[in-house]
C-alpha cells in the first residue's frame, strides 16, 4: 500500500526554519515510522535522522509524530490511517532535519550524577534483597531516548529545568540501598530547576516508551525535597 | 551554558508546595460536601426549614466545640484552598507566559494570606464582641 | 547558538524552536492539564460566597438574610454548580495523582479510600447544615 508522509526538513545552511516535504512509501501491516524514514532515506539521501538499534532499546529514533514524542521503531504506520507528520523532538534545537542537539538533555543527566555512589571499598557484592530492588527497578528503566522531555512544556518553558529522565535517575539512585550519594544529589533537586519547575502535567509518563513513570519519580523526588527543606531548617 | 558544577540556590518552594497540597486535599475532600450544602441545596430548597437560620448559623460557627468548628471550617474551606488557587494561578500565569516571577509570586501568595488573615479576623471579630 | 529565527538567514546554525503563549491548546492532554489547573477559578467564586457569608454573620440577622438571598439568585447558583463540578474534576485528578506521589497502597484502593473520604465529608456537611440533626 502505498502512503503518503510529510517530514519536516531542516537544512542549517539554508532554512530559517523547518519546512515540509512530502514522501510516497510503501506501507504494510509491520512497517515502522522508522522503516518509512529508511525508505525515504532511498529516495532523498540528503534525510538526516538518527536510529541504530530498530528495536527500542537504544533510544536513539525519538522524532515527534503529529506532533507527540515517539520512538520511529515502536510506531506504526498502520495506526495512522490519515495523515502522518514526522518532525524533529519538540524543546531541542534542531541540527538538521530529525536530529537535534541533546546536549543540554545530557548535562542535565551528569548534573544529577546518575551513578552508584559508594565510598565502601570492599570485594564483595553489595547484596540486594528483591524488596530494596523494587524500590527503584521502574525508575532504573530509562533508555534516554529523551522523549519525556519533547513532551514536557515546562522544559520547553524554561530550559534550564532538569527534567523527566535526570531527575528520575536522581531518584532511582537516591531508592537504591547500595548508594550513599543522596546528600550530593539533593542540591541539584532542591533548586528551581529541579524538582520545584514540574507541575505534574503528567504528559512524559504518558509518552515514555519503558513506562517508567517519570512524573512519578518527579513528584516523590518533591517529597524527598521537602523533607531536606525541614532538615536543612533544623541543621543551621 | 551553564555550568552544572555550582550549586543552585535552595527553593522556598517546599513552603508553598505544601500549602498548595494541604489546600487541595481540602478543596477535594471537603469543598464538594460544603458547596453542596450551602449553595446548591439550600438554592433548590432541600434543606429543611430553618437550618441555615441566623440563630442556628451562628450558634454553629462561633460557639459549637468551642468555636473551633468554625476555625476549623474556615481553615478547610477557605484559608488552605486559597492558598491551592494561589500556587495554581503562580504557576498558571508561568505557563501563560504571563509572570510566574517574584511579582506574580508576592501578588499570589500575598493575596491569598491577606484574605485567609480576612476570613479568621470575621471569626476572631464575633468571638470578642 | 543561532539567535530568533529572522527572515533573511545569516548565518548556518541550528533551528531553535520557540514556544508560543497558546501551547497548550495544540493536544487534549495539554487542555485537560489546563482545565484542571483553572479549576482553582470556579473555587475562588465560592470562596468569596464564604466570605461574605462570614461577613453578613457578624453584621446583623438582616443581613444573613440578604446573603441566603444573595445565594439563592440564579447566577450565583449556577456559578456554584461551576465549582461543584470543579471540585469533582479537580479531586479525580488528585487522587489519581495521590498514590503516585506517595505509593503507600495500591492505587485502586488508595483512590477508592479518598472519594469515600470525600462522600463522608459530604454526607456529614449535608445532614449538620441542611437541619437534620
Amino acid at each position: 500500500m502505498n502512503k503518503s508522509i510529510s517530514i519536516a526538513r531542516y537544512h542549517p545552511e539554508q532554512d530559517n526554519q523547518p519546512r515540509l516535504q512530502a514522501y510516497q512509501v510503501q506501507s504494510d501491516h509491520s512497517t515502522s515510522v522508522l522503516d518509512a524514514l529508511l525508505q525515504v532515506q532511498q529516495q532523498d539521501p540528503s534525510l538526516g535522522f538518527r536510529w541504530s538499534c530498530r528495536m527500542a532499546i537504544c533510544g536513539s529514533c525519538g522524532v515527534m509524530v503529529n506532533g507527540i514524542p515517539k520512538l520511529g521503531c515502536k510506531t506504526f504506520l498502520r495506526d495512522y490511517p490519515d495523515e502522518l507528520t514526522v518532525s524533529a523532538l519538540a524543546h531541542f534545537a534542531v541540527e538538521k532535519d530529525l536530529i537535534v542537539d541533546m546536549q543540554p538533555f545530557l548535562q542535565h543527566l551528569n548534573a544529577v550524577k546518575p551513578y552508584l555512589i559508594n565510598s565502601e571499598q570492599s570485594a564483595e557484592p553489595h547484596r540486594q534483597t528483591p524488596a530494596q530492588l523494587a524500590k527503584y527497578q521502574q525508575f532504573a528503566n530509562c533508555i534516554n531516548c529523551g522523549l519525556c522531555y519533547s513532551a514536557c512544556p515546562q522544559f520547553g518553558l524554561n530550559p534550564e529545568f532538569l527534567g523527566p529522565a535526570a531527575i528520575t535517575l536522581a531518584q532511582r539512585y537516591n531508592l537504591d540501598s547500595r548508594d550513599q550519594g543522596k546528600a550530593a544529589r539533593m542540591p541539584q533537586l532542591n533548586g528551581k530547576n529541579g524538582v520545584w519547575s514540574c507541575t505534574f502535567v503528567g504528559f512524559c509518563s504518558d509518552v515514555c516508551p519503558k513506562k517508567v513513570d517519570p512524573a512519578a519519580a518527579i513528584n516523590q523526588g518533591k517529597v524527598a525535597s521537602a523533607g531536606d527543606f525541614i532538615i536543612s531548617m533544623f541543621k543551621s | 551554558m551553564k555550568i552544572e558544577t555550582a550549586q543552585p540556590k535552595r527553593s522556598d518552594e517546599p513552603i508553598w508546595w505544601a500549602l498548595f497540597s494541604a489546600g487541595g486535599v481540602c478543596f477535594a475532600v471537603v469543598l464538594p460536601g460544603a458547596i453542596l450544602a450551602l449553595a446548591i441545596l439550600p438554592a433548590l430548597g432541600l434543606t429543611t426549614g430553618d437550618s441555615l437560620s441566623y440563630a442556628r448559623m451562628a450558634d454553629m460557627v462561633y460557639h459549637s466545640l468551642w468555636g473551633l468548628a468554625g476555625l476549623a471550617f474556615v481553615a478547610a474551606a477557605i484559608c488552605l484552598p486559597l492558598f491551592h488557587a494561589a500556587h495554581r494561578i503562580h504557576h498558571g500565569l508561568h505557563d501563560l507566559q504571563l509572570g510566574g516571577g517574584l511579582a506574580s509570586k508576592l501578588l499570589c501568595y500575598g493575596l491569598a494570606a491577606l484574605t485567609s488573615a480576612t476570613g479568621v479576623w470575621l471569626l476572631v471579630k464575633a468571638w470578642v464582641s | 547558538m543561532s539567535d530568533k529565527p529572522v527572515s533573511n538567514k545569516t548565518a548556518p546554525g541550528p533551528y531553535q524552536p520557540v514556544m508560543h503563549r497558546y501551547w497548550w491548546l495544540q493536544h487534549r492532554y495539554f487542555r485537560l492539564y489546563m482545565l484542571r489547573e483553572a479549576t482553582v477559578l470556579p473555587l475562588l467564586f465560592f470562596i468569596g460566597c464564604l466570605l461574605y457569608g462570614l461577613y453578613c454573620l457578624g453584621q446583623s440577622e438582616a443581613q444573613w438574610q440578604g446573603w441566603l438571598a444573595f445565594m439563592a439568585q440564579p447566577w450565583v447558583v449556577l456559578l456554584n454548580l461551576l465549582a461543584f463540578i470543579a471540585s469533582l474534576f479537580h479531586a479525580k485528578t488528585f487522587f489519581e495523582l495521590f498514590p503516585r506521589v506517595m505509593p503507600l497502597a495500591p492505587a485502586g484502593f488508595m483512590i477508592a479510600g479518598q472519594w469515600l473520604a470525600t462522600l463522608l465529608v459530604a454526607a456529614g456537611l449535608i445532614v449538620i447544615l441542611g437541619g437534620w440533626i
